[in-house]
C-alpha cells in the first residue's frame, strides 16, 4: 500500500545546493531541475535561512565543504544536531577523499565528487538517497509507538530477535513492566494524566537500558517490554524507572517488574516475555513487592495450570470428576448423629492421578469454568441423594457449594429448582453452602438470590465463617441458616497457645443469631469435646470421617443404621 | 562570438562539459563565458603576489572545480599545478605559474571577438 501511496505521489521533492561557485550550482540545478524543485544557497548563511524556514519539506541537500562564510563540516554538523533538520539526507559535494570519513562520521549519507559525473549518474544517486531516507522515514513512523516513542510490538519483538542474531553469545533479559491498577489513574486523574506518566515511563526506560543497548517498546495500554543484556539485580533498574517517571507521583503510582533473566534462546521471543508477564503478575496489587522473577517452579505451576484447563472440557465430558461426600454429624445428643454430608468434588485424571480441588477450584474460578463444575456437582450429588432415600427410606441431605460467580447467574433458581424437582427432593434435601465472601461483594444482589432460593426452601449455609470479614451487624441481617465455621479457623484456635475463647466467641454468636454451627475440620476428640462444651451444633471432619466416594459413603450409612438399630 | 567548435578548438572536452550541462549548447557557453570573467583570476595573481599560501589555495581550488567541470581542459591542467602547490604550501615564486593561467584564459576569452 505504502510502495502505491509513493508510486502515485507527483508531488516534486525539494532539494537545496549549497554551492559557492555559480557555474557548479548552474550546472547541478540543470541536471537536477526537471525533476525536483531546486534551491540554490550561494553561502553558509543562506542555507541555514532556508534550512530553518523550509525543514519540512526539504528531500536532500547537497553540500559543498568549501564556502565563502563557513565551512561546509559545520553547515552539516547544524543540520544532524538540529531535531528538524536531522533527518534530511546529506550529499556532500567533493573529491576530497580525506574529508569523507568525517563528513559520514558526521551524518553525511553519499558523495558526489567534482567533477561531476554525468547527469544520470548525479540523478541515480539523488534519486536512490530520497527513496532511501523516505522508506527509512516510513519504517520509523510505522515502527513507533506514536505516544511514547518506543517501539511497537511488531517491530520490538523483530529488533529483538536482531539483537540475538548479531549477539549470540549475550546472555539477555526479558522483562514486562506495567503500572498496578493503571486504569484506576486513568480515570482518577484523567487521560491527559496518564498519558503523561506512559510519555514519563517510556522515557524513563529508554534512559535506562539505552546505554546497555537494550530495547523497549509499549505493548499496549501501560504494559512495556524490555530486552537487554543480562544483569543480575534490577531493583536500582526499577528505583531509577521509578525517579525519572513517576518523580513527585511516586505514592500514587506502582510500577511493578517481572524479569525472565538470563532467557533461554531455544524458546520464542514472545513467551520469553510471557514468561515476564507471569512473573510480573505474581506481585500485581502488592504494595510491598514490586519485582518478580520468572524460575522453574512458576513455569511448572503454570504449564500444569493450562494443562488442567485446556483438559477440562474432557474431563467434565468423560466424567473424570467424582462428587466425594463427607458426613456432618450432629453432636447435641450424647451419641453423635449423622445428619448430613457434604459433596466434594476430586479430580480422578487418567494420567495426573487424584488432583487437589485445592490446586483446580482456585484456576477455574478465576476464569468462569467453576460455574460448570459446580453444575456437574449439584447433578451429581442431586441425583445421589435421590438414590440414597428411595434405598434407605430417609433422607441424607446434603451440602453443595455455591460459588460466587454462580449467584450472578440469573438461571440460578430455575437450575437448583429444577434439580431438586428432576430428582423428586425436597428443597431442604438440598443445603447450599454460600462462602462468607461472597457477601461482601455484590452484597445487595447476593442478598437478593440468597433470598429467592431459601423462600424456595432451600437450607442456606455460610461457608467458610471466620475467614471474611463479615461484620456482626451485616451478619444479624444475612439470610442464612447454618454458620460453618471455616476450616482453618478451628485448626488455629486449637493450636499450642490458641485462643479458645474466640472460638467460644464464634459459637455464641450462632446462638445469637439462633443459627445453628457447623465446625469443620475436626480431626482429633480434644477438638470433640471443647466444641461440645462450647455449644457448637454439628461437626464435619476426619474425626468422623474423609470425604468418601458414594460407594464408600453408602457403606458408612449403613453402618451408622445399623449402630442405631442396634441401640 | 563563442561557439562550440572554437571551444573545441582550444582544446576544451567539449562532449564532456555540454554531457554535464545536460547537452544544453546555450547554458554550456553561458557557464563558460561566466567562468572566464570571473574576478578571481585577477585576484589569484593579487594573492600569489602577496605570498598569501592559504587564500591562494581556496581560489585555486574553487577555479579549478569550475574548470574541470567545464572540461576547459588546458586552462584546468594549468590550475591543477598550481593548486598542488598551494595545497602544499610550496614557497616557489608563483608568479610564471598565474601568468600562464592568466594568459590561457586570456586567449579563451580572444575566442569571444
Amino acid at each position: 500500500m505504502i510502495d502505491a501511496i509513493l508510486k502515485n505521489d507527483t508531488r516534486k521533492r525539494k532539494i537545496l545546493i549549497v554551492e559557492d561557485e555559480f557555474v557548479n550550482r548552474e550546472i547541478l540545478s540543470a541536471m537536477l531541475d526537471s525533476e525536483y524543485e531546486v534551491i540554490c544557497a550561494e553561502s553558509g548563511e543562506k542555507a541555514e535561512s532556508v534550512l530553518q524556514s523550509q525543514a519540512v519539506e526539504l528531500s536532500l541537500v547537497l553540500l559543498d565543504l568549501n564556502l565563502p562564510d563557513r565551512h561546509g563540516l559545520d553547515i552539516l554538523r547544524g543540520i544532524k544536531e538540529n531535531p528538524r533538520t536531522a533527518k534530511i539526507p546529506v550529499i556532500i559535494l567533493t573529491s576530497d577523499k580525506e574529508a569523507e570519513v568525517e563528513c559520514l562520521n558526521l551524518g553525511a549519507i553519499d558523495f558526489i565528487p567534482k567533477p561531476y559525473p554525468i547527469p544520470k549518474v548525479v540523478q541515480a544517486r539523488v534519486r536512490r538517497t530520497i527513496e532511501l531516507s523516505e522508506d527509512r522515514d516510513l519504517i520509523r513512523g510505522t515502527e513507533r509507538d506514536s505516544l511514547t516513542g518506543l517501539y511497537n510490538r511488531e517491530y520490538f519483538y523483530r529488533y529483538a530477535a536482531q539483537f540475538d542474531t548479531f549477539n549470540p553469545d549475550v546472555s539477555t533479559d526479558a522483562l514486562v513492566l506495567d503500572i498496578n491498577h493503571f486504569q484506576m489513574i486513568n480515570e482518577r486523574f484523567g487521560k491527559q494524566y496518564a498519558d503523561e506518566v506512559l510519555v514519563r515511563i517510556g522515557k524513563a526506560i529508554l534512559a535506562a537500558v539505552g546505554p546497555s543497548d537494550g530495547i523497549a517498546c509499549r505493548l499496549r495500554a501501560d504494559v512495556f517490554l524490555i530486552y537487554c543484556p543480562h544483569i543480575p539485580d534490577y531493583q536500582a533498574f526499577l528505583d531509577g524507572v521509578v525517579a525519572l517517571a513517576c518523580g513527585e507521583d511516586k505514592g500514587r503510582i506502582r510500577i511493578r517488574l517481572g524479569v525472565y533473566s538470563d532467557t533461554d534462546k531455544e524458546v520464542e521471543m514472545q513467551t520469553r516475555f510471557d514468561r515476564a508477564k507471569i512473573a510480573a503478575d505474581t506481585v500485581r496489587g502488592s504494595f510491598t513487592d514490586f519485582i518478580a522473577f520468572y524460575d522453574n517452579a512458576l513455569h511448572e505451576k503454570e504449564v500444569y495450570a493450562e494443562r488442567l484447563l485446556d483438559e477440562f472440557p474432557a474431563a467434565i465430558e468423560g466424567k473424570q470428576f467424582a462428587v466425594y461426600f463427607q458426613p456432618k454429624y450432629d453432636i447435641r445428643p450424647e451419641i453423635p448423629v449423622l445428619c448430613g454430608a457434604e459433596a466434594l468434588v476430586r479430580w480422578i485424571h487418567p494420567e495426573l492421578g487424584m488432583i487437589s480441588p485445592g490446586i483446580f477450584i482456585p484456576l477455574f474460578e478465576s476464569n468462569g469454568l467453576v460455574r460448570k463444575l459446580d453444575q456437574y456437582v449439584w447433578k451429581e450429588a442431586a441425583r445421589q441423594v435421590a438414590q440414597w432415600k428411595k434405598r434407605y427410606g430417609r433422607t441424607v441431605p446434603v451440602s453443595v457449594n455455591v460459588s460466587r460467580i454462580d449467584m450472578l447467574d440469573p438461571d440460578l433458581v430455575e437450575t437448583l429448582c429444577g434439580l431438586v424437582k428432576s430428582n423428586g427432593l425436597q428443597f431442604s434435601d438440598l443445603h447450599l453452602e454460600i462462602t462468607e465472601s461472597a457477601y461482601t461483594e455484590d452484597a445487595q444482589q447476593i442478598i437478593a438470590t440468597v433470598n429467592t432460593l431459601r423462600d424456595a426452601g432451600f437450607v442456606i449455609e455460610m461457608d467458610d465463617f471466620g475467614s471474611g470479614y463479615s461484620s456482626l451487624n451485616m451478619i444479624s441481617n444475612l439470610p442464612i441458616d447454618v454458620l460453618k465455621l471455616d476450616m482453618m479457623f478451628i485448626r488455629s484456635v486449637f493450636k499450642e497457645n490458641g485462643n479458645l475463647r474466640i472460638l467460644k466467641l464464634i459459637v455464641d454468636i450462632s446462638d445469637i443469631l439462633s443459627v445453628p454451627m457447623i465446625a469443620e475440620g475436626v480431626e482429633t476428640e480434644e477438638q470433640l469435646k471443647a466444641l461440645r462444651e462450647m455449644g457448637c451444633d454439628m461437626v464435619q471432619g476426619y474425626y468422623f470421617s474423609p470425604p468418601k466416594s458414594a460407594s464408600d459413603f453408602e457403606k458408612h450409612i449403613e453402618k451408622w443404621l445399623e449402630a442405631v438399630k442396634e441401640r | 562570438m563563442l561557439t562550440i567548435d572554437k571551444l573545441r578548438d582550444f582544446g576544451a572536452n567539449v562532449e564532456e562539459g555540454l554531457q554535464r550541462c545536460v547537452n544544453n549548447e546555450m547554458l554550456y557557453l553561458r557557464l563558460v563565458d561566466k567562468a572566464i570573467h570571473d574576478p578571481s583570476f585577477d585576484t589569484l595573481r593579487e594573492v600569489a603576489e602577496k605570498g598569501d599560501l592559504e587564500k591562494g589555495f581556496e581560489i585555486a581550488h574553487a577555479l579549478k572545480g569550475v574548470t574541470a567541470n567545464l572540461a576547459l581542459t588546458p586552462l584546468y591542467t594549468l590550475i591543477c599545478e598550481i593548486t598542488e602547490l598551494f595545497r602544499n604550501r610550496k614557497k616557489v615564486d608563483y608568479r610564471p605559474y598565474v601568468d600562464s593561467i592568466i594568459a590561457k584564459r586570456d586567449e579563451l576569452l580572444a575566442l569571444f571577438n
